[in-house]
């Protein structure tokens, strides 16, 4: 027998799934706030918002992770980071540190910075403080992105640098100096080494400006930096006697002119690390990916869906401290705006304290949590084992507060982690379990599994010319700033830059397309969930767009959206004769108001947190799914749309009102499921993806007699499918005389003559007996079928007219249902008998 | 594709205390993308103006009413998507419309020669009476400014076009140049009864019966 408390312990209550925050002030900007636009300037703390996003794709054994950034009120920005371990400082001075620690602690800062330097990133403001020993002994350094999400320190009004550890050059270049050199670092980790080696902290007792003017004195020294720190803490013995490579080491980082001092490359590779540098290579295989059961990033959403909450706990920490609004009155006021008279508030300093959050509420809702649910089972033969796996939860509950459940989710991001991990086998296990929900956590990852997206993307991506001018910029230029700008995500610089990158690339990957306005609404829902990962939003617009809106970005591509427009009325008449009636006498047509529906697959239209769960079950349908969302939308508004003239309906639509996504969600599976294929099937949808069969090819016909046709038409093979049914949910409507129908018909059909109908008046009493049961009809499909003589648009406008539900027309008439004739049965009235 | 903005608008009965005559005209806003087409409607729709207003698709409908002397003046407002690959869609926003703001940026000089294209192709293709006005937008960013306001003075005046520069932003001009187009725009029943479209007819008899009195007649 396990023990629960244990196991669970194991799984959860590591160390490494702390963490904790620090918050600071983002500049404000001063007097004047519109920019050269003429709008206003973006609030730097938005501009550190997306500048830090990057951080969080770091992950290494010796740098805290990254978790989240929060902004606050009056631009204050919360950093929320993994954090274990003790700072370095509180070890110093205790004879911890053997020379074979002191190496392998400098093996691994080392190895960080690397990481850091490859990016591009400066640390600037590594100290004893911020680096973290664990319990095995590694180190982990914290808050090393401060300066890189500041913009090199221009976003904030305090200076990010570690007294005592910082290079000379810091000091010299001047508070407004450009980035720092990554060798800037080179020298901190040569100070930090120093004093673990003297083993106490340097010029303890200096006061602050003493300390830095000891830092600039080094500049003058003509010995090594190492030794002369060492003779004025009277340690010149352990200098003397330090091991010559660690030595060496410390004296090549405290190498006093920047140019000449090693970069963090050329470090690593030193022959002192050796041991630990093999240590390190584990052997890993190139096939299997590393797989953890979930990250600390999951963990962190967990604490989220629990209540975990950052502002609060810094709130309660006192990191966060309101002050009366009257103590930050200025006393002048100048009439350009400049500010007289108010104290410097000592909360735009930095304020280094670090608040860990408590993680009692987690581990309290995943108490009942049991291994198994660690440990997913998907393949399985045995029903009795699958059958004794009975899920926990009740999947019926509405969307929302399963999105919020914490045990739920718990159980959903396991799950899908899984089946991510096996991505690209066992896609359909991850597209049924999609079925069910998506968890918003890690939506990005399962659109692109669903998008079939493929392993190199990334380079396809990187070769992509995304630099060139060219004369779609100013469009693309000016709808940027004009797309879903409520988002931290796009209204960020970072954003900004990203979302043209992805527009260029496609424009320039795509030369049979050109960029129309709304490709960047389209683009934003993949940004937004892929933010990290530029290339993965690029591989996912670039797999969205043949699916689902083929040919749409065409220069010329009014036929495309025309077929899709009345294919759309048509829709809506099969279904809603009522509703499709009142808005063909208003006038009220497709193309004045939901051209941006479908081009931009709703993505103007509504905003990102409702086109994320539309888009969940969209990418779960095929391309016809769209229309059956349009339809729903009308439905929703139905009763008002009912009650309105022309002026009414389209100011309805130029300001849409609030839509239940949910509530269309659901009314879109529906008709999407009881809708025959064809009458939604479209010309120009990609055959790549939808195969068109000989007997759905209803190709033969213009947009011109598309448009002028209210009721959709149906494939024969639909029909015999309908027909062999056990639903029995088909009435076919013969047209055409008697003569030839009680020569032959089908088997379910009735007769109403074509020439019997007298059009001008509409009354559905006319009819008779099969009158009223078409009257009655609301879940049947009424195929009209005819043959040459008669006219088949008259007729089933006629029954339209009469609202009648569900009527199509058989393409290709009785001719067509009689080629098919193995598989159905036909009368022959004539001679009494079946066939 | 020819009918589409251009319907028959069905009269309601009126009601309430009578009012002087009602007339509905169609406007429609062109130009390209960004110059503030969007922004000047809703200013003078709904007052307002946000910064980060979204880019128009296809188009958009809005109405207002404005009161001039005795006669309650409404306008249905086509907002227009200003990308050039959209013009394919303009024609049936401008058919039939009785008047039309062209809209530039003043800061930009080639918005403004996009101006001069729409002016000309509405000359040609919108209905001959229509009434255009130039609007030079922006005008809150007169320090960057690339169009003189003289040279599209000029130009305005060769082709009989009402002119102001107007900013959504700070609302100059906004409701000065729908006035000065109602003002334009023919009021008495043979002149609107000329339109053959039917369009922007006299809706309310106001001798017969009372209408509601326009929110803004105040
Ligand atoms: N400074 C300034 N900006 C404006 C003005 N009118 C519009 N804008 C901005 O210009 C951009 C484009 O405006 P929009 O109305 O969408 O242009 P449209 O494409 O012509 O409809 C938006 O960011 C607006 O905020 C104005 O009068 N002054
Ligand atoms: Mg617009």
């Amino acid at each position: 027998m396990y023990n629960k408390e244990e196991t669970l312990r194991k799984l959860l209550k590591q160390d490494e799934y702390n963490f904790g925050a620090i918050t600071f002030f983002a500049k404000l900007h001063k007097g004047d706030t519109c920019g050269s636009n003429g709008l206003p300037l973006t609030p730097n703390s938005i501009i550190i918002y997306g500048q830090a996003q990057s951080l969080k794709t770091f992950t290494s054994p010796y740098l805290c992770q990254y978790l989240d950034i929060i902004r606050g009120k009056h631009e204050r920005t919360v950093v929320v980071s993994q954090y274990c371990g003790k700072p370095l400082s509180e070890s110093i001075g205790k004879s911890q540190f053997q020379v074979n620690d002191i190496k392998r602690i400098a093996f691994q800062i080392i190895t960080a910075l690397d990481i850091l330097h490859k990016k591009d990133i400066v640390h600037r403001n590594l100290s004893t403080e911020n680096i973290l020993l664990q319990h095995d002994g590694n180190i982990k350094l914290f808050n090393y992105g401060l300066y890189h999400m500041t913009c090199n320190g221009k976003l904030v009004s305090f200076p990010i640098l570690q007294l005592i550890y910082t290079a000379p050059e810091v000091y010299l270049a001047g508070p407004n100096a450009t980035k720092s050199s990554c060798r800037s670092d080179i020298w901190s980790l040569g100070m930090i080494l120093v004093e673990l080696v003297l083993d106490q902290p340097l010029w303890a007792n200096l006061k602050l400006g003493q300390r830095i003017r000891k830092v600039l004195s080094m500049i003058h020294s003509n010995t090594s930096v190492f030794e002369r720190i060492a003779r004025e803490h009277n340690c010149f013995e352990v200098y003397e006697n330090l091991d010559g490579g660690l030595k060496e080491f410390i004296e090549n980082c405290l190498t006093v002119m920047t140019k000449d001092r090693p970069h963090s490359k050329d470090l690593v590779n030193k022959n002192i690390f050796n041991e630990f540098s093999a240590a390190n290579q584990q052997p890993r295989s190139k096939v299997i990916k590393e797989f953890k059961t979930f990250t600390i990033a999951d963990f962190y959403h967990w604490w989220q869906l629990a209540g975990g909450d950052v502002l609060q706990e810094l709130k309660k920490q006192g990191l966060i401290r309101s002050s009366p609004p009257i103590l930050s009155m200025p006393s002048l006021v100048l009439l350009d705006g400049s500010i007289l008279g108010q104290e410097r508030n000592p909360m735009t300093l930095y304020d280094p304290r670090v608040a860990l959050m408590p993680l009692e509420a987690l581990y309290d809702r995943l108490k009942d949590v049991t291994v198994t649910e660690f440990y997913p089972l998907f393949h399985c033969n045995s029903k009795i084992i699958k059958n004794s796996e009975t899920n926990k939860y009740d999947i019926d509950l509405p969307l929302i507060i399963r999105e919020k459940n914490t045990e739920y989710q718990f159980q959903r991001i396991i799950i899908f982690r899984r089946l991510l991990h096996s991505y690209p086998y066992g896609i359909d296990f991850l597209i049924s379990a999609a079925e069910i929900d998506i968890p918003p956590w890690l939506r990005g990852e399962i659109w692109a599994a669903i998008l079939r997206i493929k392993g190199d993307y990334e380079n396809e991506y990187l070769l992509i010319d995304k630099e060139t001018p060219t004369n779609t910029d100013r469009q693309i230029e000016v709808d940027i700033p004009r797309c879903h700008q409520y988002n931290e995500f796009l209204s960020s610089a970072e954003g900004h830059r990203k979302l043209k990158r992805i527009l260029k690339a496609w424009v320039h990957k795509n030369s049979q397309y050109v960029y129309w306005q709304g490709l960047d609404s389209l683009t934003a829902p993949f940004l937004f969930l892929n933010f990290n990962n530029e290339a993965l939003a690029f591989a996912c617009l670039s797999s969205f767009v043949p699916k689902y809106l083929h040919k749409f970005f065409l220069k010329d591509n009014s036929t495309v959206i025309q077929e899709y427009l009345a294919k759309f009325s048509q829709l809506i008449a099969f279904h809603d004769p009522v509703l499709a009636n009142h808005l063909y006498e208003i006038n009220f047509i497709p193309e004045l108001f939901a051209i941006p529906w479908f081009l931009t697959m709703f993505s103007h239209v509504f905003p990102l947190h409702k086109i994320l769960h539309l888009w969940d079950k969209l990418l779960l349908g095929d391309s016809s799914f769209p229309l059956h969302i349009g339809l729903s939308v009308l439905t929703q508004l139905r009763a008002r749309l009912l009650s309105s003239g022309f002026n009414e309906c389209i100011l309805l639509f130029s300001d849409l009102p609030e839509v239940d996504i949910e509530k269309c969600v659901k009314l879109s599976l529906e008709t999407y499921k009881n809708t025959p294929k064809s009458i939604t099937t479209r010309l120009h949808q990609n055959e790549e993806y939808y195969p068109i069969t000989k007997d759905f090819n209803i190709s033969d016909i213009s947009t011109r007699e598309l448009n002028k046709e209210r009721c959709a038409r149906i494939s024969t093979t639909d029909v015999v499918k309908l027909i062999n049914d056990l639903k029995d949910n088909i009435v076919i409507v013969d047209i055409r005389n008697p003569t030839q129908y009680n020569g032959c018909a089908s088997e379910k059909s009735i007769n109403i003559p074509f020439s019997s109908v007298k059009f001008g008046e509409v009354g559905i009493e006319s009819l008779g007996l099969h009158g009223n049961m078409l009257c009655n009809n609301t879940e049947k499909n009424v195929v009209v079928v005819g043959s040459e003589d008669t006219d088949l648009t008259l007729f089933p406008k006629f029954l339209l007219e009469c609202n009648v539900h569900r009527v199509c027309v058989l393409h290709g008439g009785f001719d067509s249902l009689l080629a098919a004739k193995p598989s159905i049965s036909f009368v022959y009235h004539d001679r009494n008998n079946v066939h | 594709m020819e009918n589409m903005a251009t319907r028959t608008q069905t009269a309601q009965r009126p009601n309430g205390s009578a009012q002087g005559k009602i007339c509905q005209f169609k406007l429609v806003l062109l130009g390209e993308s960004a110059v503030g087409k969007s922004s000047l409607v809703l200013r003078f729709v709904k007052g307002q103006f946000h910064e980060y207003q979204e880019s128009t698709i296809g188009a958009a409908f809005l109405t207002q009413t404005v009161c001039l002397d005795d006669t309650t003046v409404k306008f249905e407002i086509w907002d227009t998507a200003g990308q050039e690959r959209y013009h394919s869609l303009a024609p049936m926003y401008y058919r039939g419309a009785q008047a039309a703001i062209v809209v530039y940026d003043i800061t930009n000089q080639d918005t403004f020669g996009r101006a001069k294209t729409w002016v000309k192709e509405l000359q040609r293709q919108a209905s001959p009476n229509i009434v255009i006005a130039l609007a030079g937008n922006k005008q809150d960013l007169a320090n960057k400014r690339m169009v003189e306001f003289e040279e599209a003075q000029n130009y305005a005046d060769e082709n009989t076009l009402l002119f102001m520069e107007t900013s959504a932003k700070t609302a100059m001009n906004v409701n000065d140049i729908f006035l000065a187009i109602a003002k334009k725009l023919p009021r008495n029943e043979q002149a609107s009864g000329a339109s053959a479209s039917g369009q922007g007819r006299r809706l309310a008899e106001g001798d017969t019966g009372a209408r509601a009195a326009g929110s803004c007649c105040k």
